[in-house]
């Protein structure tokens, strides 16, 4: 019995000890450690043999794997950072050429740093959240989600500035569901999916409910705008659906 | 698909033991470190953080998948995530074990010559 109360207490710490692993690490493989660890205390009490040994030495040589596995966990993350930074790099190009060939594109230094800064926001949150799920749907949706998300905020932004009508900033409620989706959804693709769906609806509603006070055929301009809009957040909703279908949560 | 380097390159110690105890089908975590020991006659033991830290590495590589999360009938009711070799992991091993045997062919000549 005192060998059973032992091996309780080693789990106990052993659980503690897995937190130490990096968190896609842990997730992936941490219950099946505990289970391992469960399993080799078993046959050492069943064997009548003492389990301090044992335990000693697992828990030395999981320390070892925690090291190991935060340091690769850390050198990926340097990797994943220098390319969506040069990946952010590239994509500023397009306005930093733009603006010297559009007439009238007259950004400042403050306005280049600033699109710098999405860029990399956008591709870093892209980066983090795609790479703990293998899925290609659940993939291809978050990257699908956060396009639509940017182009979305980025035209809103662009519009508000040229209309100086504060109406419109009421497409940044769009965003703010999704954000606040994406939270309760905890990531999950079939929480991710309703999400999605609810914007696309939202976005639907906006664009007929409220009037834009355009000309005809600006009206048919952003009537397709909006369309667009609608489509690309159906269409990530479906690939986080599908993801969910797949067995991923 | 599995990386080119994994398929060629010299597997480690613990990679080469994962690969052996999974080529007559697949097992679970606990019961590829017990085959570890049968296969080496206890000369290699390998703990936890080695094996799920060499797995994960395998799976990214495409050397092993998981196939199944069931019971083992011979423990107990827990259900279990159980591994299996892919065709780039068996090709892989074959790859090494080849390797081994050049290298054995090499030294027995060599000593045949030598004395």
């Amino acid at each position: 019995m005192a060998t059973n109360g032992a091996g309780r207490r080693y789990r106990t710490w052993y659980a503690m000890l897995l937190r130490l692993y990096p968190r896609p690490f842990r997730e992936r493989f941490g219950e099946e450690m505990a289970q391992t660890f469960h399993d080799l205390c078993r046959e050492q009490e069943d064997a009548k043999r003492g389990l301090h040994g044992l335990a000693l030495w697992i828990f030395f040589e999981t320390s070892v794997g925690i090291v190991r596995e935060n340091t690769i966990h850390m050198s990926q993350l340097g990797n994943t950072i220098l390319r969506v930074a040069l990946g952010a790099l590239v994509a500023l190009m397009v306005p930093l050429v733009a603006s010297r060939v559009v007439k009238g594109w007259n950004w400042n230094a403050g306005s280049f740093v600033f699109v710098y800064v999405l860029f990399f926001a956008t591709g870093m949150v892209y980066a983090l959240i795609a790479r703990k799920m293998n899925v290609w749907s659940y993939k291809a949706g978050v990257g699908v989600a956060l396009v639509a998300g940017f182009a979305l905020g980025w035209s809103n932004m662009v519009h508000v500035a040229d209309s100086e009508n504060p109406a419109n900033l009421v497409y940044y409620s769009v965003l703010a569901l999704g954000a606040v989706g994406a939270w309760l959804a905890r990531l999950e693709a079939r929480g991710l999916a309703r999400t999605l769906f609810a914007m696309a609806a939202t976005l639907a509603l906006i664009a007929v409910m409220l009037p834009s006070g355009a000309p005809p055929y600006l009206a048919r301009n952003m009537a397709i705008g909006h369309g667009v809009f609608v489509a690309l957040l159906t269409a990530s909703g479906l690939l986080f659906r599908h993801a969910s279908l797949a067995g991923l949560k | 698909m599995a990386k080119k380097s994994a398929a060629h390159a010299p597997l480690t110690p613990a990679v080469l033991h994962i690969l052996l105890a999974l080529s007559t089908g697949e097992r679970h975590g606990y019961a590829i470190m017990k085959q570890v020991q049968v296969d080496s006659q206890g000369k290699a033991t390998m703990g936890p953080g080695t094996l799920y830290g060499s797995m994960g590495r395998m799976m990214e590589a495409g050397l092993i998948r998981e196939s199944d999360k069931r019971v083992d009938p011979e423990m107990d009711d827990e259900r279990r995530i159980y591994y299996e070799l892919t065709g780039a992991g068996r090709a892989a091993l074959d790859t090494e074990l080849q390797r081994y045997r050049n290298v054995v062919a090499v030294a027995k000549g060599r000593l045949a010559h030598g004395h």
